[in-house]
């Protein structure tokens, strides 16, 4: 076997790695991600002076001040193949707009290269934004004013259109007062941390000057807690508890009384909710359902 | 005395939880629920499909009366998907969950063909009541592509359930669950993609 046939034989693979690996990337940029929620209007195409995006989100904040309504804008320079009404469903529900409970958000979203339009409503502004309302506003008052080459003025006309439709549907105090305690489910780390926090204080408690068993109590309380999350977590939580109180227990001993101090140094802090980074947009935990209107120019 | 109580009675209670969380029974029971809820949603979107159809019929015949044959195809599809009921019980059956599923696909084709047919006819492309008729014909579609897309994911959740152990022990001798049939691949390709509808 010479050296030619022999650097053949090995080109073949070499050829058909680079091939699959081509073929992955590929693949993986295929599926076009769902942005990040920036603010309530995202610009990624560069369409809108910055006056316009400023005065866009003051009008849309307004309108979740008094509604509670969450209204946003996305701007894509292209849809990479994927299909308008998946894609619009994906953004709406991974950025949660509207409120939980009452399921009233919309996205207004638009896409550069494809001329296409596509109204998103959540769950609980179908009654009102209906799917034909939705196309009115895009036939009506978006697409006549793209096709005159107006893109800022077409998506202002829109939003106003949409904020005017669904104005009178939910008011912001019945829904912040309704709703605002089951905004949001605690995450399985925050039933970890609230079982072995609670769990720990009320061990310390009842075993104060009892047989120090009783601070198992408080492992049981942790689990109790944490198995809301999972059984294991609710185990795991049980067992960190168990040692603090040890610890605790172990070191009130030596010191004989004044066990309220040292505790609190272990876990703590560090759950903030799943949203809010430094006072920006987040969306409410709202659901979509498919509602909604999509149109081109 | 009374601190071995306490540690005894802490672990039973921790023993009897585990076990109650470890079977299944109620992530089962939840994902049952689940399951029937998320049924309802796609019936639901079927029927308001239904409800529209009478009136978009009406429309076509108004500009194409001699299309005869497609307006026939739309009338007889919907009562051929409207007649079959398919209760959250009887989803248990797959000969019924198919019967239902190619009635509604029967349907959607006949649709489709009703509003290619519009293509051919500028007054009626034109005809704003078509045009509105259109737009919830096409919401409705994309409402019934979330709904089933949505039944699936729970279909699949509920089946893990019943197959994995331990839970599927608890689902066999205790709650007496079974599998549940689920919408196939090759008609999920043809109805996530809503009918292109074009306003030009």
């Amino acid at each position: 076997m010479d050296a030619i046939s022999m650097s053949r034989v090995w080109r073949e693979p070499a050829r058909l790695i680079v091939i699959l690996g081509v073929l992955l990337i590929a693949a993986s940029a295929w599926a076009l991600d769902v942005p990040p929620l920036t603010g309530r209007v995202v610009d990624l195409a560069h369409v809108l002076p910055a006056d316009v995006v400023a005065s866009l989100t003051n009008d849309l904040e307004a309108h979740e001040t008094k509604t509670s309504n969450q209204v946003a804008v996305l701007i894509l320079p292209s849809l990479e193949g994927e299909p308008l009404e998946s894609f619009s469903h994906r953004v709406g529900t991974t950025w949660k707009l509207g409120q939980k409970g009452t399921e009233n958000g919309v996205l207004l979203l638009i896409a550069l290269r494809e001329r296409k339009i596509r109204i998103e409503v959540g769950y609980g502004l179908e009654g009102t934004l209906t799917d034909l309302r939705s196309s009115h506003i895009i036939r009506q008052e978006i697409v006549p004013r793209f096709r005159s080459g107006d893109l800022p003025g077409g998506i202002a006309a829109g939003v106003q259109a949409i904020l005017g439709t669904i104005e009178g549907t939910y008011k912001a105090e019945e829904v912040l007062s309704g709703h605002a305690p089951s905004r949001q489910e605690p995450t399985a780390f925050q039933y970890v941390i609230i079982g072995v926090v609670v769990g720990t204080l009320a061990g310390v408690v009842l075993s104060h000057g009892l047989p120090r068993s009783r601070a198992l109590l408080g492992s049981l309380l942790a689990f109790l807690v944490a198995q809301f999350a999972s059984v294991g977590l609710g185990l795991a939580a049980a067992g960190v508890t168990a040692f603090l109180l040890w610890l605790i227990l172990q070191a009130n001993r030596g010191k004989g009384g004044g066990w309220g101090e040292g505790f609190m140094t272990g876990p703590g802090g560090g759950f903030g909710g799943p949203f809010g980074g430094g006072g920006g947009f987040s969306g409410g935990g709202g659901d979509f359902g498919g509602g909604g209107a999509s149109g081109d120019w | 005395m009374g601190s071995r109580i306490s540690v005894f009675a802490t672990v039973a209670i921790t023993v009897l939880l585990v076990g109650l969380s470890g079977c299944g029974y109620n992530d089962l029971q939840g994902l049952d629920e689940d399951t029937k809820a998320a049924w309802s949603e796609v019936v639901n979107q079927y029927q308001r499909r239904a409800d529209l159809i009478p009136n978009l019929v009406a429309t076509v015949k108004g500009y194409a009366a001699h299309e005869k044959e497609t307006l026939e195809g739309v009338v007889q599809a919907r009562a051929q998907a409207t007649g079959i009921q398919v209760t959250p019980e009887t989803l248990k059956d797959p000969a019924a969950f198919e019967q239902f599923q190619k009635a509604q696909a029967g349907l959607t084709s006949a649709l489709g063909r009703l509003i290619a047919i519009a293509e051919n006819y500028p007054n009626l492309k034109a005809d704003q009541n078509f045009r509105d008729l259109q737009s919830q014909l096409e919401g409705t579609e994309n409402r019934i592509a979330v709904a089933r897309k949505r039944y699936i994911e729970k279909v699949a959740e509920y089946n893990k359930g019943v197959r994995y152990f331990p839970s599927n022990l608890t689902a066999k001798f205790l709650l007496h669950l079974e599998e549940k049939p689920n919408f196939t691949v090759a008609d999920e390709k043809a109805v996530a993609k809503p009918p292109e509808v074009k306003f030009n």
